[in-house]
C-alpha cells in the first residue's frame, strides 16, 4: 500500500479514528454516486455470456421443511373446506343437515389433529412446538397460521366431541367459530409460502391464496365424497366441487402466468423437473375430477361416479401442494432465479423497494 | 446504543480466511465437511449454520482493479530492479480473484426476524440480530426468508443459527473475533454511522485513483430499499451477482400484504361459493 492510502482502524474496534473523513468527503468526491443514488448498476469487469452467478451456486438456502409441511398444506386444506361447509350447512337447516355437519365436524377434528402433528413432525426440536404460541407476530404468516390452527383445532375439537358429552348448543357455538375461521386457515399457507425468498413463492404471492383457497374447498368435498353420503349430500358436495375445481384450475393458470410475468427462470419450475412433472399431474386430475363431476350418469351409477371424482380430485390436490412445495426448493436451488429478476427491476422507478421509501412506511407493499 | 456493523472492504482483502478461522474458534462451531469444490480456492463454498464468515473467491480473466498500487520496490530491492515478484500481482495480467468475505447482513429490516414466529430472532441492543438458542424450535420459517441466503438450520442440532455478530464479545466490549483476526482490516468493526463514512471516504479514494468500479453494497436504506440497509455493508468492484449477493434483495415482509389481501378476497370468494350452493340447493328436506 501507498503512503496516502487510508488505514481504516487499529485495533480493538477503534472506529472513531477516520481521521479528516468529513475533509476527505468534501474534497475529491468526484465520480462518486450521491447517497441516494437508484441505480446500483455497476459495470462489469468479468463481461462473459450470460448472467453473473457464484460458480451457479445456489444464491438462497433451500427450504427445510420436509413431506410433512405440504401435507399439512392439503390437511388444513381439508379442514377448512370442511369447517366452511359444516358451518354454513348448520346456519341454513341444522337438523336437515345433520348429517354433512357432524361429517364436517369430524373431518375438522381428525384434520387439525393430524396436521397439527405434520407440522410438530417438520420442526427441528419438536419438543418446544408451543414456543409457536409464545408471541403474537403479525408480520410473521407462520405466527398468524399458528395462531389460526391452534383456535382451529380447539373449535373443531369441540363441535366434534360436545355433542357426545350432552352440550349441542356449545358444540353448534364451536362449529360456527370454526368456520369463521376456515377461510383464514385454508388460505394462510399461501400467504406462508410467500412470505419467504423464494422466487417462485415470492413472485406469485397474489395468486397463490386463491389456488390454495380453491383447493381446500375442493379437497374438502372430495373427503366427503369418500364418505358415506345420500342423495341429498352428494348433490351438494358436487355443486361446490364443480365450482371449486374450475377455481383451482383457473388459479393454476393464474399463478403460472404470475410467475412468467416477473421472469421465465421463476417460472421454470413450475414446467420442469419433479415440480413440473407434479403440477402437470394436479392440473390433469384435478381436470379429470371435474369431467368427470359433471358427466350425466344414470342413477345407479352416480355412487361410483362421485368415488371416482373424489379419488382424482385428491390425487389432483395433494398433488398441488407438493408441487407448490417442490417448485420453492427448485426455485431456491437456482441462483439465476432470485438474480434476474432484481437485476431487471434494480433501480427501477417501479421497484418494491422504491416504493417502500416512497411511501415511508415499513408495512407499505409494492409490486415486483 | 447505536447500531453496531462490519464493513468489509473487499479491496484490500487477502482470502487468508483468517476470520473464518477466528469464526470457527470463538464461537465454537462445529465443522460442516471437508468438501472440495473444484471450482477455487473455496472449499467453504457459502455461509450456513455452522459457517458464519465465508470467504469467496471470485476468479476472472483480466488484473485485479488495484493492480499496481501495491508499492514493491521494497521487496525487489535496488539489485533487481524492475524484477517481478514470486507472489503478489499475476505478473501476465491474465487473471485474478476478487476476495471477499461474507457473513450475516444484520438488515434493518431483517426478514428471519420478522418471520420468526416464535420470538426467538431479537434484534439486540447493538441492532444487530440475534438467534436466542434457547427459544428457537427450528420451524425454518426464517432460512426460507433470508434474501441472502445466510441462516441455516442445523441438522443434527434441529435450530437455526447464524452470525452473532459476537454479541457475547460485544458484551464484553470487545469486537467481534473475525474482524480481530483480519491482517488487511478488510473487515472494519464499529458504529454503522462511522464506518459508512469510512466506506465513502475509501470508495472517493479508490475513485481518484482510478478504480471506478468501486461502490458501496447495501450501505443504506437508500441504496438498497429492500432490507433498510444492511448493518454489515460492503465495499465491491464488480456486479454483486459475482459475490453470490441479490442486486435487490427484500425482506419478504415488504411484500407479504399483497398476499394477505389476496388471502381476504379468497376467503370472502369461499364464503360466498359455498353459501351460494347451498341456497341454489335449499334446505335439506328431511
Amino acid at each position: 500500500m501507498t503512503d496516502d492510502t487510508p488505514r481504516f482502524i487499529g485495533d480493538q474496534g477503534r472506529v472513531g479514528d477516520a481521521v479528516g473523513a468529513e475533509q476527505q468527503r468534501d474534497s475529491g468526491h468526484d465520480g462518486y454516486p450521491a447517497p441516494g443514488r437508484t441505480d446500483h448498476r455497476r459495470p462489469s469487469l468479468a463481461a462473459e455470456d450470460g448472467s453473473p452467478t457464484y460458480y451457479d451456486q445456489p444464491a438462497i438456502k433451500e427450504p427445510v421443511w420436509i413431506w410433512s409441511v405440504p401435507a399439512y398444506f392439503y390437511t388444513g386444506g381439508v379442514v377448512a373446506g370442511a369447517a366452511l361447509i359444516g358451518a354454513v350447512a348448520q346456519l341454513v337447516d341444522r337438523d336437515g343437515y345433520d348429517g354433512v355437519v357432524r361429517r364436517c365436524r369430524l373431518l375438522a377434528a381428525a384434520g387439525t389433529a393430524l396436521g397439527t402433528a405434520f407440522l410438530v413432525h417438520d420442526l427441528g426440536r419438536p419438543t418446544r412446538f408451543l414456543n409457536m404460541l409464545r408471541v403474537f407476530r403479525p408480520t410473521s404468516a407462520m405466527s398468524m397460521g399458528s395462531w389460526t390452527l391452534a383456535a382451529s383445532s380447539g373449535t373443531a375439537a369441540a363441535a366434534a366431541t360436545l355433542p357426545s358429552l350432552g352440550a349441542p348448543r356449545l358444540a353448534d357455538a364451536a362449529g360456527l367459530a370454526a368456520g369463521v375461521l376456515a377461510p383464514p386457515l385454508g388460505t394462510y399457507t399461501a400467504v406462508l409460502v410467500s412470505d419467504t425468498a423464494v422466487p417462485v413463492w415470492q413472485s406469485t404471492r397474489r395468486a397463490m391464496p386463491a389456488l390454495f383457497g380453491a383447493s381446500a374447498l375442493s379437497s374438502a368435498t372430495d373427503a366427503l365424497d369418500l364418505l358415506d353420503l345420500d342423495e341429498h349430500e352428494e348433490r351438494l358436495t358436487r355443486r361446490i366441487g364443480i365450482v371449486a375445481k374450475t377455481g383451482e384450475l383457473a388459479a393454476a393458470v393464474t399463478v403460472e402466468r404470475a410467475a412468467e410475468d416477473v421472469h421465465e427462470r421463476v417460472a421454470r419450475p413450475l414446467r420442469e423437473g419433479l415440480s413440473g412433472g407434479l403440477w402437470r399431474a394436479a392440473k390433469l386430475a384435478t381436470a379429470t375430477s371435474l369431467v368427470l363431476s359433471l358427466l350425466p350418469v344414470p342413477k345407479r351409477l352416480r355412487s361410483l361416479r362421485r368415488i371416482l371424482s373424489a379419488l382424482a380430485g385428491t390425487v389432483g390436490a395433494l398433488a398441488t401442494r407438493f408441487a407448490v412445495f417442490h417448485a420453492g426448493t427448485a426455485s431456491a436451488r437456482d441462483p439465476r432465479a432470485t438474480f434476474e429478476p432484481q437485476r431487471e427491476r434494480s433501480g427501477g422507478a417501479g421497484s418494491v423497494a422504491a416504493r417502500r421509501v416512497g411511501a415511508g412506511t415499513e408495512t407499505q407493499t409494492g409490486s415486483v | 446504543m447505536t447500531a453496531k456493523g462490519f464493513l468489509t472492504d473487499t479491496t484490500v482483502c487477502i482470502g487468508c480466511k483468517a476470520c473464518e478461522v477466528a469464526c470457527k474458534q470463538w464461537n465454537q462451531l462445529p465443522d460442516d465437511g471437508f468438501v472440495f469444490t473444484g471450482t477455487s480456492y473455496d472449499n467453504t463454498g457459502d455461509l450456513g449454520a455452522s459457517t458464519w464468515r465465508h470467504v469467496a473467491f471470485i476468479e476472472r480473466p483480466g488484473k485485479h482493479p488495484t493492480d499496481g498500487f501495491a508499492d514493491l520496490s521494497w521487496f525487489e530491492g535496488d539489485e533487481a530492479p524492475g524484477a517481478k515478484p514470486a507472489f503478489g500481482p499475476d505478473p501476465t495480467g491474465d487473471f485474478s480473484w476478487l476476495m471477499m468475505s461474507d457473513v450475516c447482513k444484520h438488515c434493518v429490516h431483517a426478514g428471519c426476524l420478522d418471520v420468526c414466529p416464535t420470538g426467538s430472532i431479537i434484534r439486540t441492543e447493538f441492532e444487530s440480530v440475534y438467534v436466542q438458542p434457547d427459544i428457537c424450535n427450528g420451524c425454518g420459517m426464517c432460512v426460507a426468508a433470508c434474501p441472502f441466503g445466510v441462516i441455516d438450520r442445523r441438522e443434527d442440532d434441529g435450530r437455526a443459527w447464524k452470525c452473532t455478530l459476537c454479541y457475547d464479545r460485544l458484551k464484553g466490549g470487545m469486537e467481534p473475533a473475525c474482524a480481530k483476526a483480519c491482517p488487511t482490516d478488510s473487515i472494519v468493526f464499529g458504529d454503522v454511522d462511522e464506518l459508512r463514512q469510512i466506506a465513502e471516504q475509501r470508495v472517493a479514494t479508490l475513485h481518484e485513483r482510478g478504480v471506478e468500479e468501486a461502490y458501496l453494497y447495501g450501505e443504506s436504506a437508500e441504496s438498497q430499499p429492500g432490507t433498510g440497509g444492511l448493518n454489515a455493508f460492503f465495499l465491491l468492484v464488480d456486479d454483486p451477482e459475482y459475490y453470490n449477493l441479490p442486486p435487490d434483495p427484500v425482506d419478504p415482509t415488504v411484500t407479504v400484504g399483497d398476499s394477505w389481501r389476496a388471502a381476504a378476497a379468497t376467503g370472502l370468494a369461499m364464503v360466498a361459493a359455498v353459501v351460494g350452493v347451498f341456497v341454489s340447493i335449499g334446505k335439506a328436506g328431511r
